[in-house]
Order: structure tokens, then sequence, then C-alpha cells
């Protein structure tokens, strides 16, 4: 009898997370089947399917398959890097507010890319993308630095003010060195807005290695962002390794940043976004609050993406553009529901 | 010996740091500290800029400009009257503005954190001219009231979002900040949808720049200035009432609210028009007014030291934006930035006043 009223709670929790996660799961089909039918030229999804199963070589199957494939391989990849690496920021400096482009890390992974353009001569992704981990890495020490000293810590104020002035400080480097230098502008200008317009499969090709790396890092610590949760002090009674797991999860989540901004420029709040919308669904556990997020992070930036290409036709709006003004309004109803001012 | 010990009675009641000035009938209060404040900000102004006429890819002699700027003829007639001079005045004004438009700004909010660069100001009237610029509304002399509308409708935004029984200092910043990313976003959506040519003009614009800039820029920017004057004036006596406690304004009968929101618009309107004219040049309107106040030690924000330092730092920062990289010049918006981001994280490093700011939420 016991027994049972204990468990079924518990199976009945498990139930739903499931049911949830498999929704997530419908939710991305369906997002990527939008971003593979909706465009310039709508394509009707049956022909999108033929494209993909037999092949075919009307305009309609060269169009699926050589730009919007590559196009939503690459949105799935950056929103779940993006929203890995945004859960995990939240996570480790227990703030609702943590997002890669909000906190200024993506702008400094944005000037790790133009550096490494205009001074190291390198012009490839798989040789940028250290630049921008050296850059996230830096922005996002520096962010938390500046936020965490004096009184108080970290308060989500201090950090929102903090990834403000280091975004205007970075966003001011990288126009004086694209101002001085036009080479690198027309380079620059793919990444300037965040956008998964015209990547090719080899983009795709290219960042995967680093997005497994660092989501194997990110759900490695999952069990001691939970007990962060609980505090510092709580968190070391239960045996967890604080500094571990903050180093560990920094890292994972700077890798994330990095690949995200190289493939498809400084792209906010889907890391603000996602983690909230997940927690809400399957609670705090980050053993579920992980996959979620690396679910639903993809269907925010391909219906973003695909919001983009027919607002203002034929012209398409880079989809960080569009994340933006989806996600303001969020980080608004956040702050007045008071879940922010503590 | 009356007339001595009246007036050593009257200097007993009088403030500290003030002096009495009487002519004939009329006398007032001077705050000595910010009067030489604002004698060696006006000379030290006037030293740059200088400097500023001389200085370029040809250089000018001083005597020189002086005759340019004296009205007799001479050889640098076309290269400073025409090319530096319009420029400079353009930069003077958007800095008072952005100067002034900050300090009532932060006095109504009581924060030094809410200037109009960062809770969006800038942002909405950036978007609002950019959008103007995109849906084709050709003549710059119609832009101002776009920018100032804006600037008015941001700030609108942020107040009514932040409004929840009351303005908390965190939220309204917070939801600033907020604002503020996404009106940047409306203007990046603006510049996707123009042609080249506008998506050129406003990428310079929207750093906040001088560049090619001359009187046709300048010239509404002064009259609206000329004409917002007495309203500044007003301010500064008013800005004294505003900045007491709610109760104790109450209990002297200040008309709080109204003083408060006229004190806003008017800030708010100064901060928009300098952006119409320059683009968003950022963290004048939050320096000046810190520096300023740091430089009188006064309770409030003075408005005239302000105006002084806006102008001194946009010009200041133009020269070298003009000279470092020759013949490219860097938008001056990069320099302020290059200075004022390093300020803002030794506010917050500082934490005494983000957290006073904050009322010790932070």
């Amino acid at each position: 009898m016991s027994a049972a009223t204990i468990s079924s709670p518990r199976a009945a929790l498990v139930g739903r997370r499931t049911g949830w996660t498999a929704a997530a799961v419908v939710a991305l089909l369906l997002a990527v089947l939008l971003s593979l039918a909706v465009g310039a030229r709508h394509i009707a999804p049956g022909v999108v399917f033929d494209a993909l199963l037999h092949g075919g070589t009307s305009e309609s199957a060269e169009i699926v398959r050589s730009l919007r494939v590559p196009r939503t391989v690459v949105g799935v990849m950056v929103g779940a890097a993006l929203a890995l690496a945004g859960t995990v920021i939240q996570g480790i400096t227990r703030n609702p507010i943590g997002d890669p482009g909000v906190l200024g890390i993506s702008q400094g992974a944005a000037v790790g890319v133009v550096l490494a353009i205009a001074f190291a001569g390198v012009h490839t992704l798989a040789g940028y993308v250290w630049f921008a981990f050296v850059g996230a890495g830096v922005a996002s020490v520096a962010v938390y630095a500046v936020a965490s000293s004096g009184r108080g810590g970290a308060s989500p104020l201090k950090l929102a003010l903090a990834g403000a002035a280091v975004n205007a400080l970075l966003i001011s480097v990288i126009q004086g060195l694209l101002t001085t230098d036009a080479a690198t502008l027309d380079e620059f200008r793919f990444w300037q807005v965040g956008s998964i317009a015209g990547r090719s499969a080899e983009v795709a090709g290219q960042i995967w290695p680093f997005l497994a790396a660092g989501a194997v890092l990110v759900l490695s610590v999952a069990r001691g962002l939970d007990a962060l949760a609980l505090g510092d002090d709580v968190a070391k009674g239960l045996g967890q390794n604080v500094a571990t797991v903050r180093i560990v999860g920094g890292i994972g989540a700077t890798v994330l940043t990095g690949v995200g901004v190289s493939a498809a420029g400084p792209i906010a709040f889907i890391g603000l976004a996602v983690p909230h919308i997940a927690r809400a669904i399957v609670g705090t556990d980050h053993r579920w609050v992980l996959p979620m997020a690396a679910l639903l992070g993809p269907v925010m930036l391909l219906v973003s993406d695909v919001i983009g290409r027919i607002v203002f036709p034929p012209g398409e709006v880079p989809a960080g553009v569009m994340t933006a003004l989806i996600g303001v309004p969020f980080l608004i109803a956040m702050v007045r529901r008071k879940a922010v001012s503590a | 010996m009356t007339a001595s010990l009246i007036e050593s009675q009257a200097a007993a009641v009088r403030p500290g740091g003030y002096s009495l000035v009487r002519r004939g009938r009329a006398s007032f209060l001077v705050h000595r500290r910010a009067a030489i404040a604002s004698c060696v900000l006006a000379v030290l102004t006037a030293a740059v800029c200088l400097a500023y006429l001389c200085l370029g890819e040809r250089f000018v002699a001083p005597a020189e400009v002086l005759n340019t700027l004296s009205g007799q003829p001479s050889t640098a007639d076309f290269v400073v009257g025409e090319l530096r001079l319009p420029r400079l005045v353009l930069g003077l004004m958007v800095g008072a503005a952005f100067g002034v438009g900050g300090a009532l700004i932060q006095t109504v909010a009581r924060n030094p954190l809410a200037s109009p660069d960062i809770i969006g100001v800038s942002q909405g009237a950036s978007a609002l001219t950019i959008g103007a610029l995109t849906f084709g509304v050709g003549s710059f002399s119609v832009l101002p009231y776009f920018s100032v509308a804006g600037g008015m409708i941001a700030a609108a935004l942020v107040y009514f979002f932040a409004w929840r029984g009351g303005l908390h200092a965190a939220r309204f910043v917070l939801i600033g900040i907020g604002v503020a990313i996404a009106l940047r976003s409306v203007v990046h959506l603006f510049i996707t949808k123009g042609d080249y040519l506008v998506a050129h003009q406003a990428q310079v614009w929207i750093t906040g720049s001088l560049n090619g800039r001359g009187w046709d820029e300048a010239a509404p920017l002064g009259w609206t200035l000329l004409a917002l004057a007495p309203c500044v004036v007003w301010a500064a006596r008013a800005q004294r009432n505003a900045a007491f406690d709610d109760d104790t304004a109450t209990a002297l009968g200040v008309p709080l609210q109204r003083t408060r929101l006229g004190l806003a618009l008017l800030g708010v309107f100064l901060a928009s028009v300098a952006t119409g004219a320059a683009g968003p040049v950022d963290f004048v309107a939050l320096l000046a007014p810190q520096i300023a106040r740091r430089l009188t030690r006064t309770a409030q924000i003075p408005l005239l030291c302000s105006a002084l330092l806006g102008a001194l730092i946009v010009v200041a920062a133009d020269l070298p934006a003009r000279l470092l990289f020759a013949p490219v010049e860097l938008p001056v918006g990069v320099l302020t930035a290059a200075v004022g981001a390093p300020y803002l994280i030794w506010l917050i490093v500082k934490d005494r006043s983000v957290r006073g700011s904050t009322g010790g939420v932070a």
C-alpha cells in the first residue's frame, strides 16, 4: 500500500516527463518540416518528403537538398548548443537571466572570430572556432568577475549590467576593426547579426565534434547543477565538488557558445527563454531539463528563422533579430513576475 | 556694524559651499565649486575646440583658424569653415544635449544607470529614424521628429512595463536593458529591409558618428536646443524639488508627479534630438552627469557642468576618431564606448552606486 502510494506519484512524474519529451520531439519534427518547406519558394510537404526519400532532380528537390537541409541542420545544432549553454549558465550562476547573448559571451566569441580573420589570417570555420572559444572564455570570466565583485555577489541586475558594458565595449572593438579593414568587414558581415541563412553542409560537418564534446561536458555535471540549485553550502554537504561543477560546466557552456557563434553569429535569447520553458515543463531535475532544452532550442531558432523568411518578402530577416524580438517580451514578463529582482 | 552682523548671520544659515552674489536688488546663491568647475571646463573645451579646428589631414595654424572664425578671408576658409567647423559645432551641441538629457533622466529615476543609452531611449530614436529612412521619408528636415517620437515611445514602453504599483529601480533598469535589445533588433530589421544605400548609411549612423555632417544637420538641432533653453532653466530649478523624497516634497507643496514628468519628458526629448542628429553616441549621457556630480560634489547633478562635459567628451573623442586611422574615420561612438564601458564596469565593481541606486536589491 505505502510502497504503491510512494511509487505511483513518481511513476506519474516520469510518465509526464516522458510524455512532454515526446511532445517536444514532435514539435522539433514539425519545426524542421516548416524550415524545409517554407521560404521564398513554398514547397509542399509531400514534395519535401519525396525529395528527401527518393532524391529527384526537380528544382524544388534541389532547393530542399542543397539549401534548406544544410540550413536546417545547422539551425538544429546551433539552437541546441545555445539552449544547453544558457541552461548551464543559469545553473552555475544560479541566476535566471543567464544567456550567452545578454551576458556578452557571444560577443566575446565574435571578437575572437574578427581578430582571427583580421590578424591571424584564418578563414576557415575549423580554424577560427578556436579563437571563438578563447573569446567566449575570456568574456565569460570577465563578466562573472565584474558582476560578482563587491558586496551582494552576482545579482541579476549586476550580471545584466556587466553584460551590457562588456557587449558595448566588444561591439566598439568590432566596429573599430571593421571600419579600418574593408576586407574583414566583407567577411564578417556574415555573422554580425546572427543568421543561419546560406550555411553549407560543411559547416554542420565541422561543428558537430565540438557540439558533441560540449554536450558531454554539460550533461556530466547535471547532478552537480541540481545540487548547486540548493546553494553552495548544501551542495558541498551533499558531497558535490562545487568548484569542479562550475569549471566543467563553464567550459562546456563556453565551448557550446563558441560553436554556436562560429556557425551562426551572436544569436541572443535562445539561451534565456528555452531553459525557463524547459524547467516549467519537466521540473528542476537537470537530467531532464538539459535534453528538453536541447529539443526546444532548435524549435525556437527554426521557427524564428522561418518567420524571418516570410515577414518581409523578398528579403529575409536574420534569425538573430527574430529571436530577440520573441525573447525580449519573455524577459520583461519574467522581470515583472519578480522572478528576477531578488 | 549691524549690516556686517546681519551679513554674518545670513552666512551662518547659508548652505555650505555657496556664495551670495548681489547685483543691485537682485541676489542669488552660487555654488563656488560648481562655478569654478564650469569655468575650468569651459576653458578646456575651448582649447580642445581650437585643437580640433587646427589638426587634421592638413594642419592649419591657430592664427589662421582665428582669422577664419573672425570672418577675415584666409586660405583655410574651406577646410576650417566648411569642413571642420560645422562638424565641431554639431559635436558640441550633441554632447551638450546628451549631457543634460542624461542628467535629467538620471535625476528623475534617481539612478545613474538610467541613462538614455542603457534603458533604450537612444535605440528607440534610432529605430524609428532608420525606419523612416527605410520606408522612404527622404527629407532630412523631418527625421528629427521621428527621432523624438521614437525616443518617447521607448521611454513610455519602459515606464509602462516597469510600473507595478511603483517604479522599482532594479526592475526599471533590467526592463530598460531588455527594451534596448529589442529595439536594436528592430533597427537591424529595418536595415535588412532597406536597399543597399540606406543600409550603408544606417550602419555608420547606428554607431554614432559625426562623419560628413554639415550645417544641414547642425542648424535644425541648434534651433531646437535654443527653443528648449528656457525649459532647461526651469529644469535646473525644478530639479532641486524633484530630488526630495515623496513625503517631504508633498509636505512642502511641490507638485511632485508633474515636475518629474516634465523633467523626464525634457530629458528624453534632448537625448532623442541628439540621437537624431548624430546617432546614439554611446555612454556620453551616462558619463557626463556622473563626472559632473563628482567634480562639483553637489547633491543634484549640475546641468551646466553636464552640458559642458558632454560637449567636451564628444569633441575630445571625435578628434582621435578623425586622426587615428586617417584617411579612414572611425565613428565617434566607438571611442566613447571604449571609454564609457570600462567606466560602467567600474561603477558595478565599486558596487556602492549600484546598490544605493537600487535600494539594496543588487
